[in-house]
């Protein structure tokens, strides 16, 4: 404690000397080398092939690679596949993308049935703090967009994918305009837009530090009076296929009474979110209870690829401290308007608004050559210097513009505006995913894949503001495609045929899986 | 487990539903159930104070009256008595957004009951996000709706404030039904943004596009628009 407070203080000294320094930003290949130095994608020891499947031999994180050569819940058990539902589209997953997907396929006359773990909106997108990336300043454009995020993203976009995602935003921002998603206007009535990590135009539409509260109550609010049909606290435990290369549906499992639900659907949608909750490579994380990644081993055993498999968002600045807080996010927009990184010794490292990679790596990169602070708890990090906000921008700019970031501290005591905070890399986000077409059609036939589960849009690293843009393009994208393959498609004959092909598989490669997937919900609670 | 939950002390004692319990310090509520072998499928969402499924009512002994919060955002504290409310199960009034500005009015013909405030309070004082319920509520009811909107900027929704209301207000559903209205009618247009729909629609970017998708990656990565 004492060295925290130690730092803290030459953290204050210095803060009226730092206010003034411009910090130089990283060259392309200072930027690479330190990266592939200190990036958690880059530690080998993490990474292994993946030693079955549509993606046989490509690496990835343990923890994914046991996911996808997992065993099904189901392949011990009898299930007969009579349908208990019947749908033109399950969708499965009910935060942002899948909400989405469901809206815009009721609109297209679709019967939708949307599944989803826990409640409807429980998801990564009700979290979302920073904003919406969508380009529409006078200076501004979607080409400009475009090359920001494939740069961001170490070029490794699909250019298809990334030119839909930037050229529909400004539609997207309307539609969510019209459906009542108050964004902070100016006082002309433009939107009002801030900048991002990566970012060479400020663009990103928000609603105070609760940008995602925002969207994904309005989006509820449309799917209740849509009044969708929808299971709660009923994930899907595997899909089911025709036997020819299709989709044909899924089993749910009711975590009320553990009874398998058999849906029977021309299409399905998986939007089913991230992997942050299996705290890859022992990280903290910022995503909610069920990111879990359900739905790449339930696509992946049936046939569907993966793209970039093998890289993860690890969001520069999760508190560490108080440590109840540990893991939650500190909004990026906050470096955006001045707060700074500082170290141990009250110097800064990094320029704050390079990529997400590159600032998570710095911070990494100062902790591991003894310029970290420890929290009594025995982590550590960095300090994040919020009350420069306030300075720069006058009193009460951080309450007013973060009240959220301001609310959750306060009940720590801690006053953002009076004090800096201790941050850490948190993971936030998967980057990868199921790969899909300019459709969200997945290599599986009538499985449509939104939102963070698929991958390609945002290559090796994703800008700040581009996931709440993704999950409303391509949800919107998916559930058109959905609801037009539907109305030509008939339902199909259901069966667990690639379960038997995977098995095969599995064997022939004398693989015993040490997993069942998906797993549903992270191994926390003590077994009594 | 998340890093470093497993080697937590001292401890402290807290009373889950009457039962005395022993767990780790540092912790939330929620973690502390974990902790305890408690697996909370209900009464768990976002983990990040956002989502609204994990209402508590806590008390300290010898003190008389309840504080509510939020179990992810509410640290185990010693002698901590822990009361878990259901997540909100309050009715929404079904409806769809009008194509014209709606009269202020129109509110009631969904929720009627919001007239027949008391201002007892009780709203404002159970609010784990401490917003002012009540003003909303009075806001909505003299017809400012963007007054209404504003203070439910923080609105989690998990519908403590219509659970205690004793005429029946669901404070929270008309907070969001008043976010809607003042969203989709606000008095003035996103010029900017109706502007940039309208070039993109007119191919003002198609040649920089054919530029752009042409390039080889070295070329992109130093491009300039």
């Amino acid at each position: 404690m004492e060295s925290i407070e130690k730092s803290k203080k030459k953290v204050d000294q210095l803060r009226s000397k730092r206010q003034k320094e411009s910090w130089p930003s990283l060259s392309l290949e200072e930027k690479e080398s330190l990266v592939h130095r200190y990036h958690p994608d880059y530690k080998k020891e993490a990474y292994r092939a993946i030693r079955v499947g549509p993606n046989q031999g490509d690496e990835t994180v343990h923890e994914l690679a046991d996911l996808l050569e997992g065993e099904s819940p189901v392949a011990d058990q009898e299930i007969v596949l009579t349908p208990h539902h019947q749908a033109d589209i399950l969708i499965i997953g009910g935060g942002g993308a899948g909400a989405t997907a469901a809206l815009t396929a009721k609109a297209m006359g679709a019967k939708v049935l949307l599944a989803t773990k826990l409640r409807l909106g429980d998801s990564n997108t009700v979290m979302a703090e920073g904003g919406m990336q969508v380009a529409i300043g006078p200076d501004d454009s979607p080409v400009r967009h475009f090359l920001d995020s494939l740069r961001g993203g170490h070029m490794k976009n699909d250019p298809t994918l990334l030119k839909t995602l930037v050229e529909e935003g400004p539609e997207v921002a309307r539609w969510l305009i019209e459906i009542g998603v108050l964004f902070d206007r100016e006082e002309d009535g433009n939107l009002s837009m801030r900048g991002g990590g990566g970012s060479s135009k400020p663009r990103l539409l928000r609603c105070k530090d609760y940008t995602g509260l925002e969207l994904m109550r309005t989006l509820k609010d449309c799917v209740l009076n849509e009044q969708i049909e929808l299971l709660e606290f009923s994930p899907a435990v595997e899909l089911l296929t025709d036997g020819e290369g299709h989709c044909a549906g899924a089993i749910l499992k009711n975590l009320d009474n553990q009874q398998s639900i058999v849906v029977q659907a021309k299409t399905v949608i998986l939007a089913t979110g991230g992997i942050g909750r299996l705290h890859i490579q022992g990280f903290p994380t910022s995503n909610h209870y069920g990111a879990t990644a359900d739905g790449l081993p339930l696509a992946y055993r049936a046939g569907a690829k993966l793209t970039l498999q093998d890289t993860f968002q690890y969001h520069p600045t999760g508190a560490i401290y108080p440590e109840p807080m540990a893991g939650i996010l500190v909004t990026e927009a906050i470096r955006s308007v001045g707060a700074q990184l500082v170290n141990l010794n009250g110097d800064r490292f990094i320029n704050e608004m390079e990529t997400r990679d590159a600032v998570a790596a710095a911070v990494i990169r100062e902790c591991a050559e003894g310029r970290g602070v420890e929290t009594p708890a025995g982590r550590k990090g960095v300090w994040l210097d919020m009350p420069l906000v306030d300075i720069i921008s006058g009193e009460g700019t951080l309450a007013q513009r973060f009240p959220n970031m301001a609310r959750q501290f306060s009940r720590y005591k801690i006053d953002i505006s009076k004090e800096p905070v201790l941050v850490y890399p948190t993971l936030h986000y998967q980057n990868g995913g199921i790969k899909i077409d300019v459709n969200g059609e997945s290599g599986l036939k009538n499985l449509f894949v939104a939102g963070e589960a698929s991958g390609g849009i945002h290559g090796r690293n994703r800008l700040m503001g581009n996931s709440l843009l993704d999950i409303i393009v391509f949800g919107r994208r998916a559930g058109r495609a959905a609801a037009e393959r539907a109305k030509q498609a008939d339902f199909k004959k259901l069966t667990l045929r690639h379960l038997d092909l995977f098995h095969e598989a599995q064997k022939k490669e004398g693989i015993s899986p040490q997993t069942v997937s998906p797993v549903l919900f992270p191994d926390y609670v003590k077994k009594n | 487990m998340p890093p470093q939950l497993e080697s937590q002390s001292p401890s402290v004692h807290i009373e889950v539903e009457g039962v005395e319990r022993q767990v780790p310090t540092g912790l939330t509520v929620i973690q502390a159930m974990w902790k305890l072998g408690r697996p909370m499928i209900h009464g768990v969402g976002c983990l990040g104070g956002v989502c609204g499924a994990c209402p508590i009512g806590v008390r300290f002994p010898n003190q008389f009256e309840f504080k509510t919060a939020l179990a992810c955002q509410t640290e185990v504290q010693d002698k901590m008595s822990i009361t878990f409310y259901p997540s909100d199960g309050s009715k929404k009034a079904v409806y769809s957004l009008p194509a014209e500005r709606p009269s202020p009015k129109d509110l009631f013909q969904y929720y009627p009951e919001t007239k027949r405030c008391t201002a007892c309070r009780a709203c404002s004082s159970v609010c784990p996000q401490g917003l002012d319920v009540m003003g909303g509520v009075r806001a909505a009811i003299n017809g400012d709706l963007s007054g209404m909107a504003e203070k439910f900027t923080a609105c989690v929704m998990c519908g403590l404030c219509a659970a205690v209301c004793e005429v029946q207000i669901k404070p929270h559903r008309v907070g969001i039904y008043a976010r809607r209205i003042t969203g989709a009618f606000y008095p003035k247009k996103p010029a900017a943004l109706l502007n940039r729909i309208s070039e993109i629609a007119a191919g003002k970017y198609d040649a920089e596009w054919d530029r752009v998708l042409s390039s080889n990656p070295e070329e992109l990565a130093s491009l300039e628009v």
